[in-house]
This record gives C-alpha cells, sequence and structure tokens, in this order.
C-alpha cells in the first residue's frame, strides 16, 4: 500500500490544487472580489499566491521521493513514483500557467 | 495424483452446474467474463443498429424516416448504450476473464460480486432495452443536460429510464471496479511482485481506480435529477436557488474521466498483443505504467473543456486548454514507446497486428483534432457540430473499438481452444477500415461547414447533401464489416479444428495453461520470477498440471487460492472461495425491483425491496462464516500460510476500502454539490437558514466519538458484545440527529439549499442504518459462536464501515448547522 | 493548426511503416528509451504543446469583450424556438429572430434564455455562447460589412431544434440609426 501511495501521491496533491486554484478563481470572480494591496490587484495577487503554493507543496515530495528515507525500496516504485512526482510538479506548473498570463474575471 | 486425475478432481470442485442452469448459480470468472463480453457485443450490435438509423435520416436532406421525437431517441440511445452497456461492460468482461490468468491465480477476489454485477448489468440493460422498444426511450441526449431533462420540459416517463437504468447498470461497473482493484493488488502468483505484473494488468488497475472515482458523480447528478423529477427537489432549478450548471459539472466530472477509462483497458490490450506480435519485449514498462497513472490523474483536470461555451471567465477556461493539451504528452509518451517496441522487434502482420495498425492510423488522427479543440477559440467555433462527433468517434472507435478487435483475435484461440480456419477477418478488417474513415473523414468536413449535431435533418440549400450521402455510404460499409467480423467469429467458435497452445508464442501466463481454460485456470500456482513465465518456461504448463506449484493438492473439496503481499508479492494467506448459488441473481433482481419501483412509482415496494436486499445480503456474508478455527495451512513448497478469516487486513476488508473511496467520492461530490449551489447558483442565499441546536449537535457528537472507539475497543476484547451495544448506541444517535436534520430542514422543493441538506441527513441516515444492521450482524455472528481470535476479520471491516459513518457524519452535522450559526 | 497536424501524422504513419521494411537493428533498450520516449514521447510533444496552448490563450484573450467607446449593446433571449432581441439604445424596442447591429462596430451581445438551455452561433460573426437559465453571458461579435449573416441555436433543445435559426441583419450607419428611430421592420 505504501508503494501505491509513493506512486500516487504527487498527481493527487496536483488534483487537489488544480481543483482548489479553480475553485478559488471560480470564488473570486462569483463574488466580484476586488481590491489593491502591494499595487497589485487583490485577485490577481491571491491567485499567484496560490500558484506558488501549489508549486512549492509538490517541491518536498519530489524531494521526499529522491531521499533514501522515503523512497521504495523496489527500484521499479522508485522509478515510477519519481516519475510521476515529476508529473504533478510538471502539471502544477503547466497547467495554472494561466494564472499569471490571463485576465481573470472576463 | 497424476495430471488428469488432478484436472477431474479440480473440475468437480470448480465447475459450474451444468447446462444453461449453471449460468444463473455460476461465480466462475471465466463463465461471467464470456457472459459479459457476449451481453456487451450484444449491446454493441444494438447501438451499431441505431447508428444506422441516424445515418438514414441524415443521407439526404429534408428526411422523412423518422421524425424528431424518434430521431432523438435513437441518437440518445445510440450514445447511451455504447457508451454504458458495450464500451464499458466490454472492458469488465475482458479483465474478468482474463486478469485471474495473466495474474497467476483462480478466480477474482469476490466471485459472487462478479455474478451480481453481471446480473445488474443484464436487467438495467434490459430496463432501457425495454424503454426502446416500447417507444419511450430517453430522448434528451446522452448528456441528459437539465432544464430540458428536467420535470417541467421532459414530463414524460423517458428521462426517468435513463436516470434510473443507467444508475442501475454503474452498480455493476463499481463492483468490477471494487473487485478488479483487490484481485490484482492481492490475487497474483507468488514472486509476482509489482515489477513484474503484466502490463494489462496495470492498466486494469489504473482504470478500475478511475471508475472508483469518476462514477460516483454521474451516480450523485443522476440521483439528484431524478429526485427533482419525482419529488420537485429544485436542484437544478434557477429560480429556486439550483444551478443548471451543476449537473454540467458533475456529468463531465465523470464523462471526461470516462473517455479515458474506455481508452486505457485498449492500451493495456496493445501493450500485451503488441511486443508478441514483434517477437520482443515491451519498450519502457516503467515509463508506460507512469505515463497510465498520469494519464489517469490528469483526466481528471479536464471536466470543464466540455463546457468551454458555457460562459465561464477566460482563467477558467485557460486552466482546463492547459490541463487539456498537457494530457496529450503520457498519451505521446505510450504512442512512441509502442512505435519504439515495434522497432526494437521485428513486426508481423498477423490479423491483431492490422487492427493495431488500425488503432495507430485512426487514434492519432483523433489526438491530434483532440488537440485542436483544447484550443478555445477553435472550440468555440467546432463546439457542437459534426466536427466533434467525428473527433469522439476517432478517438473512441481507434482507441476502443480496433484494439478490441486486434484483443478478440489474440485470444480468440485461448476462449475457444480453436484455430481460424475461414479467413474472412482480413476482409473484415479492410471493410471495418475503409468504411470507418469515409464515414467520419467526411463528418469533420460537413462540421467545419457548419452542421450542427443532434439535428434530425437539414435543407438541400445547406449545401451538405453529397457529403452526407458519402458518409451514409461509409457508414454502411463499415456496417458489413464488422457483420463479417462477428460471422468470422461465429465460425471460428463452430469449426473444429484444434489449435496449438500458446499459438503466438506469448509469455505471460494466461497461456500456461490448457484452453479453453478449465474452471480453476490451473492445477496449481505458479512462482514468478519474471515478468514473462511462459517464456522463461515453454513447459511451465505441463509443471503447473503435474502440481508442482503451490495448491497443488486438491483438498475437503475446498475452492482454494492464495493471497500476496501487495509490493513483494510473497504469499500472506490462503482464501476458500464461496460455492456456485442462485444469491447474486436473486439480489440483483430483488435490487431490481428497487429501481423498477422508482421509475413506475410504487413507492410502497421500495421499502420492501430495500429490506429483501438487507436479508439478502444478511444471508450473503453469514454463509461464509466458520464455526471452527481454520489453523494456517501448508500451501505446498514447504509454506504455511495462515487463513484469509484470522486477520484484520482480509480480502473483505480491502475491499471494503476500495468501496468506501468511491463513497467517499460520491459524498465528496454532494458536498462540492453544496458549496458550488452556495457561492455560484444566482439564488443564493436561501430564504431561511435551518436554525441550529445544540442539543442536536451534542447527541450528534457524542454518537460520532463513542461508535468508533468502541468499535476500537470490541476489535481487542474477548468479550465484544458491551462494546457493540455501546457502539450500537452510538449510531442510532448519529441517526438520530440526521433524521432530525431532514424533518426541520426548510421547505426542501422551496428552495435548492432545504432540498440539498435533506439528501445530506438522507444520506447520513442510510449509512447510520447500514452501520446498525452491520453491528447487529457481529452481535449475532458473537453470539453464535462464529468470531474467535482466529476468525476476527469481520471487526476490522464493520469497524471502516462506523468510521467512515462517524467521519461524514461530523462533516453532515457542520454543513447543516454551521450556515445558520454564521448568519 | 490543420497542417501541423498532417505533418505530426506523417510524421508517425512514417515511423509506423519503416519497421516493416528495415528489420532486427541492433541498439540497447536505454538508448531506444532516449529517442522514443524521452525525446519523441516527452519533449516533442511538450515543445509543441506549449506553443498551442500560448497561442491559444494569447487568441482567446484578444477575443475577450473590451471597453471601448463605440460598442452597441444589444440582448438575447431564447425561449423554444424563438430568439427574442432587445436593444439598450431603443428601449422597449424588440425583434424576433432577427438581431439588428451596425457594421463595423463592436456588438456586446447580452445572452440568456427563458427556458432551457441555448446555444447563440452566428458562425461569420463569432464562436458560439450559450444561453443559460439565470445566467447572462455576453458575446462581442463585429460585422465586416452590412448584410445578412445565418445564426442557429446550437444546443439540443428538443424536437424543433433544427429549424431554430435566426438571422443577423448588420446595417450600415445611416440604416442603423433609422432602425433605432423604429423606421425599419
Amino acid at each position: 500500500m505504501r508503494d501505491i501511495i509513493r506512486i500516487l501521491i504527487s498527481p493527487l496533491v496536483w488534483l487537489a490544487a488544480f481543483s482548489a486554484v479553480y475553485g478559488l478563481h471560480g470564488l473570486i470572480c462569483g463574488h466580484g472580489i476586488d481590491g489593491e494591496a502591494f499595487g497589485l490587484p487583490l485577485p490577481r495577487l491571491l491567485l499567484v499566491a496560490a500558484y506558488a503554493a501549489a508549486i512549492l507543496v509538490q517541491l518536498p515530495i519530489l524531494w521526499a521521493l529522491y531521499s533514501p528515507r522515503f523512497a521504495s525500496p523496489s527500484p521499479f516504485v522508485r522509478f515510477v513514483s519519481r516519475a510521476t512526482g515529476w508529473v504533478g510538479l510538471v502539471a502544477t506548473v503547466w497547467s495554472l500557467l494561466p494564472v499569471v498570463m490571463t485576465s481573470y474575471c472576463g | 495424483m497424476n495430471a488428469l486425475q488432478r484436472h477431474r478432481r479440480l473440475t468437480e470442485i470448480w465447475a459450474s452446474d451444468p447446462g444453461f442452469r449453471g449460468w444463473f448459480s455460476t461465480v466462475n470468472h471465466t463463465d461471467l467474463g464470456r457472459m459479459f463480453l457476449a451481453t456487451a457485443f450484444f449491446f454493441f450490435i444494438v447501438g451499431g443498429i441505431l447508428s444506422m438509423l441516424i445515418r438514414a435520416q441524415l443521407a439526404t436532406p429534408h428526411s422523412a424516416f423518422a421524425g424528431p421525437e424518434i430521431y432523438n431517441q435513437i441518437f440518445t440511445m445510440h450514445g447511451t448504450i455504447m457508451m454504458f452497456l458495450f464500451a464499458i461492460p466490454t472492458f469488465e468482461g475482458l479483465a474478468i476473464y482474463l486478469l485471474p490468468k495473466i495474474l497467476g491465480t483462480r478466480d477474482l477476489a469476490f466471485p459472487r460480486l462478479t455474478a451480481y454485477g453481471f446480473w445488474c448489468y443484464v436487467f438495467g440493460g434490459t430496463m432501457l432495452l425495454v424503454s426502446m422498444l416500447l417507444g419511450i426511450a430517453p430522448d434528451g441526449g446522452w448528456f441528459m443536460y437539465p432544464p430540458l431533462s428536467g420535470p417541467l420540459f421532459s414530463p414524460g416517463i423517458n428521462t426517468d429510464f435513463w436516470l434510473i437504468g443507467i444508475t442501475f447498470v454503474e452498480i455493476s461497473a463499481i463492483a468490477a471496479a471494487v473487485e478488479l482493484t483487490v484481485s490484482i493488488l492481492k490475487y497474483r502468483a507468488p514472486g509476482m511482485s509489482l515489477d513484474k505484473m503484466p502490463i494489462f494488468a496495470w492498466y486494469a488497475l489504473v482504470t478500475a481506480l478511475m471508475i472508483l472515482t469518476g462514477f460516483p458523480p454521474l451516480i450523485l447528478g443522476s440521483v439528484l435529477l431524478e429526485l427533482e423529477r419525482a419529488f420537485g427537489l429544485p436542484f437544478f432549478q434557477v429560480d429556486l436557488g439550483g444551478d443548471s450548471l451543476l449537473w454540467q459539472h458533475l456529468f463531465w466530472l465523470f464523462g471526461h474521466p470516462e473517455v479515458y477509462i474506455i481508452f486505457l483497458p485498449a492500451a493495456g490490450v496493445i501493450s500485451t498483443v503488441l511486443p508478441v506480435m514483434c517477437r520482443t519485449t515491451l519498450l519502457g514498462y516503467g515509463w508506460i505504467v507512469a505515463a497510465a497513472v498520469a494519464l489517469a490523474f490528469l483526466s481528471f483536470g479536464l471536466w470543464v473543456h466540455h463546457m468551454f461555451t458555457t460562459g465561464i471567465p477566460h482563467m477558467g477556461l485557460a486552466f482546463f486548454s492547459a490541463a487539456s493539451t498537457l494530457v496529450a504528452v503520457p498519451t505521446g509518451v505510450q504512442i512512441f514507446a509502442w512505435i519504439g517496441t515495434m522497432w526494437k522487434g521485428r513486426p508481423e502482420l498477423h490479423l491483431p497486428m492490422l487492427h493495431i495498425l488500425g488503432f495507430f492510423f485512426t487514434f492519432v488522427i483523433g489526438g491530434l483534432t483532440g488537440v485542436m479543440v483544447a484550443v478555445v477559440p477553435f472550440d468555440w467555433q467546432a463546439h457542437d457540430t459534426a466536427f466533434i462527433t467525428a473527433h469522439l468517434h476517432y478517438v473512441l472507435f481507434g482507441g476502443f473499438v480496433f484494439p478490441i478487435f486486434a484483443g478478440i483475435y489474440y485470444w480468440l484461440p485461448h476462449f475457444t481452444g480453436r484455430k481460424r480456419f475461414f479467413r474472412l477477418g482480413e476482409l473484415a478488417f479492410g471493410l471495418i477500415f475503409a468504411g470507418f474513415h469515409v464515414t467520419f473523414l467526411a463528418m469533420h468536413w460537413v462540421g467545419l461547414l457548419g452542421q450542427r449535431r443532434r439535428i434530425p435533418t437539414y435543407a438541400p440549400e445547406d449545401g451538405w447533401t453529397t457529403i452526407n450521402l458519402i458518409s451514409s455510404v461509409g457508414s454502411f460499409v463499415l456496417t458489413i464489416g464488422i457483420a463479417v467480423l462477428l460471422i468470422d467469429v461465429i465460425l471460428h467458435v463452430l469449426t473444429a479444428v484444434r489449435g496449438r497452445r500458446n499459438p503466438w508464442n506469448a509469455g505471460t501466463l494466461e497461456w500456461a495453461m490448457m484452453t479453453p481454460a478449465p474452471a480453476y485456470n490451473f492445477a496449481s500456482l505458479p512462482h514468478v520470477t519474471s515478468r514473462e513465465p511462459v517464456a522463461e518456461d515453454p513447459e511451465l504448463c505441463v509443471a503447473l498440471a503435474r502440481g508442482q506449484g503451490y495448491l497443488g493438492e486438491p483438498r475437503h473439496g475446498w475452492r482454494e487460492t492464495l493471497t500476496v503481499d501487495i509490493a513483494s508479492g510473497t504469499p500472506d494467506y490462503h482464501v476458500i472461495y464461496p460455492a456456485n448459488t442462485r444469491l447474486p441473481i436473486l439480489m440483483s433482481a430483488v435490487t431490481g425491483v428497487f429501481f423498477l419501483s422508482l421509475l413506475l412509482k410504487f413507492y410502497w415496494t421500495i421499502p420492501v425491496a430495500m429490506i429483501g436486499v438487507a436479508i439478502l445480503a444478511w444471508r450473503w456474508v453469514w454463509g461464509l462464516g466458520l464455526k471452527e478455527d481454520i489453523p494456517p495451512q501448508g500451501i505446498g513448497r514447504g509454506q504455511e500460510v495462515p487463513h484469509a478469516a484470522s486477520v484484520a487486513r482480509s480480502p473483505g476488508w480491502w475491499g471494503t476500502t476500495f468501496l468506501l473511496t468511491a463513497n467517499a467520492t460520491f459524498f465528496g461530490s454532494l458536498l462540492f454539490g453544496f458549496a458550488f449551489l452556495w457561492t455560484v447558483a444566482p439564488g443564493w442565499p436561501p430564504p431561511e437558514w435551518l436554525a441550529p441546536s445544540a442539543l442536536e449537535l451534542g447527541i450528534g457528537l457524542a454518537g460520532i466519538v463513542a461508535a468508533p472507539i468502541a468499535a476500537r475497543l470490541a476489535r481487542r476484547s474477548q468479550a465484544p458484545l458491551p462494546f457493540l451495544a455501546i457502539a450500537g448506541a452510538g449510531i442510532l444517535a448519529i441517526g438520530a440527529v440526521c433524521a432530525a436534520l431532514m424533518l426541520r430542514t426548510p421547505d426542501p422543493t422551496g428552495h435548492a439549499y432545504g432540498a440539498t441538506l435533506l439528501v445530506l441527513g438522507g444520506y447520513g441516515l442510510f449509512h447510520a442504518a447500514l452501520a446498525a444492521l452491520m453491528v447487529a450482524f457481529l452481535a449475532a455472528r458473537v453470539r453464535r459462536g462464529f468470531v474467535s481470535p482466529l476468525r476476527r476479520a469481520e471487526l476490522p471491516i464493520v469497524g471502516l464501515w462506523i468510521d467512515y459513518l462517524a467521519t461524514i457524519a461530523l462533516l453532515i452535522l457542520l454543513a447543516g448547522h454551521l450556515p445558520g450559526l454564521l448568519s | 493548426m490543420l497542417g501541423g497536424a498532417a505533418l505530426i501524422f506523417a510524421l508517425v504513419m512514417t515511423l509506423l511503416v519503416l519497421p516493416f521494411l528495415r528489420r532486427g537493428r541492433a541498439g540497447s533498450d536505454g538508448s531506444r528509451v532516449r529517442i522514443w520516449i524521452v525525446g519523441l514521447g516527452l519533449v516533442f510533444p511538450m515543445v509543441v504543446l506549449a506553443a498551442l496552448l500560448a497561442y491559444g490563450l494569447v487568441v482567446g484573450e484578444r477575443l475577450l469583450p473590451r471597453e471601448a467607446d463605440d460598442v452597441v449593446r444589444v440582448g438575447a433571449e431564447g425561449r423554444l424556438s424563438a430568439w427574442t432581441f432587445s436593444y439598450e439604445d431603443a428601449p422597449g424596442r424588440a425583434t424576433e429572430g432577427v438581431l439588428h447591429i451596425p457594421a463595423r462596430r463592436p456588438v456586446d451581445v447580452s445572452i440568456t434564455t427563458a427556458d432551457v438551455i441555448h446555444s447563440f452561433w452566428v458562425p461569420r460573426l463569432a464562436g458560439k455562447l450559450d444561453a443559460i437559465p439565470g445566467y447572462v453571458n455576453v458575446l462581442r461579435i463585429e460585422a465586416d460589412a452590412p448584410g445578412t449573416y445565418e445564426g442557429v441555436s446550437a444546443e439540443f433543445s428538443g424536437p424543433g431544434y433544427d429549424s431554430f435559426t435566426f438571422a443577423v441583419t448588420a446595417h450600415d450607419a445611416d440604416g442603423w440609426e433609422a432602425f433605432l428611430r423604429g423606421e425599419t421592420q
């Protein structure tokens, strides 16, 4: 079971983060949250912060999958879990990229 | 005992009842796999005939072949049958037939559940067929968008057939998924660690997990819509606080993973068949496993791309556009791994290989048009035109039907033990390939010219006449091809030309048995040391038949097998399967009475059916009990393992875990629905919130704390009855506050808020009743002497349900009482 | 986009046919994995898709309704089986089945529905946008020249769906003024 979790954890966290950011975006647009902080529009700031947090969560997971303490004893599971670890990270960076690229409510 | 005697003894123990009556009582995976596949292909023919009617209607402008009412039923049923009654059951049938053989064991984890799932599928499918024969089939499109499918605009029974029939069929998908997951993780040949698992098993595992998390949103959506239709709970009516977009989210939260649920098993077939056709091994096994897992996850982040035109803000669309392009990467990894495999080996052009080439040609085009529609501005034009119809047929026919045909021709010698005599298959492939591409290339074109999907007819001025005629002609060629293929398969089954075992020189374990497969699969279980055991030891079949593996000596009339440790594949428990029984068909018939009562609004039979199911379920589980301890059993090769009834993590515990995973997804979708309506639906906040009650919260919390703790103490104690009584009291407390929530919720027909609380409370009450029944069952077991320190597997299983109940009850209470407290 | 897709398709088909012609090459699995899986399976699609995604996002962004001085606002309400159009510049004025707009000016259509889900689609003017109960979705369209443009309802809505169409009439500046004054039908 631990090996199965090692394989699934990163993409699972991506899925949670992806849904959370989409939900946050829906909340911001649905409730017309507006304002400014540090010279930037508040919605953009919130979304970018969530984006950064999502990436920051992926990094230690990937690190753990490489560290001898947490990695699987089986070489095969080590390989697959690291591959899916990279999938989680790349998917986070890629699929949430619109946060910095497109207009948020329009 | 020689090989023949062993064969006779084992057949006596494992065989289904003789004759056609055996169909109703069999629990054997080989039989049920064949029955699943035969039924699925029956529905494939029905769906195919419907598609012919569609093409006949569209062949000419102003066609009077079918009126719009009938035409709407035809295309709705075509999509519904192909998705729910053909594609998914075909995967289930193939996996049920193949997995125990390819994993080197004797049956799936829960043989009676296999049978129950099969009969639910048959009865649910029959309901839909009957609706079609009576001319009252669903007609709102296979996606059933409300408000069109709601009570105001579809008052007839048509939509109810869809919602109730499909939910009934879904039971079989969930049952099969639970069973396949546990089987792949636990029921393998000794020595088969995760890295030695055949690639098909990996694909089946990923697919089964996707079914467990992909189908519950649809089941929830169907339940809510049926509640709206039958009892006026306005989940999707905007003027009463509902939102039709909620349906679209729930539907596509299922609908997009569904595409990959269909594609992944087919990819598993390709990954199995292609290397054999190329006389080599699969290139990049680990990469492919990772790609399949990645695909499964990414596919859950795409659902909104079916909703690009619903007016969601651009950034929202952009997330899903990005995820939709990304999903092409793991697909690309698999495609190129397969091509690399071909370069590595020496490809031979056998019939399965032809279909695989057909797959490549078709699926790559479908993938490329898929990337196009992932680009939002393009989709705004192409959405809901024939271009999309063409795209999805390229993906599904290319990505599922061609690989399945390849698989059929590959495993046909295994199904029948014969070799092909008439060579119609090549002709059939040619007709299918040519017919398919003529039909659907034309449809891409006419879609780009602006022909909408689902229109019953068009005018000559539209300028689509010639293209549609070409498309229709192509579709008839395609149909003739499929007919030739079916004739070829039937002739193959009937002609008596014995084939040799393992005609393809494949390396996986399903070829290490006589064909057609005996009821027990392997006379003794192999010890696996590589990914292709038969390639390593071509005489493995003989050695196993001589009883040189595990469990080689039939004893006590037991249907025995082993389970293994998930990661390493070392044997851990000894399992005795239940024998043939009519309980599954009976229970699915009573389940059918429940659904039928809902459909026909005979509400007084609903509680009768529910009690019937409860009684049968009680008998079902009761029959597994042992009055005496089974000591650890010798399994051959000098090893001894404990019996599964004596351990904390029995197969039933694993099955419960995965069933609860699906259940939790259902509940999570319900909470998502609540949150979605609250934040997005226009008609909120509701006129009044539920008045919070400290008394109810207190009683509920006491139950939530007491029940799981008492269940834990019962597990450890020598005298569990008092603790079970406390757990029961806690469960009743939870049930009572859930019932109170249902009674006190503000007018459930007046606003979606009240309706949601009603469903939340009902969900909690149902689970409390379930847990109470289980505790009563356990108490009865303890009193009758079925539980001892060596027979305690049932306590942890009930413990899981109680923990689950406590968790959801806490969330339900918070969701019910907090909004009132805060406002 | 079509050309690129055809090129990729041709590449894959070539790679598929070649192993039938040239057989049995030596080589290690390691190098094969690098070429086929990492190179062609991973890097190649990611580069192509990144470019495509960026293009799509930029174009999508450009299509969004931007604030402008000369925007004309109209309303479109779908109901089984006709569209009713209203005009901000001519309050009280409503037309059925024909939407009047000025040519060469951006028009924001506020789309909604009185019953089931419909979709507003004038293929030559813009992509489609759904009419959803309880929501108002805004679509920016612009006609380059005066004339009549065919429009259809592009979301299945039961019997009668095939004939559920409308038209958009784009007027020149004078014609638009005349329409607003109520002189045109």
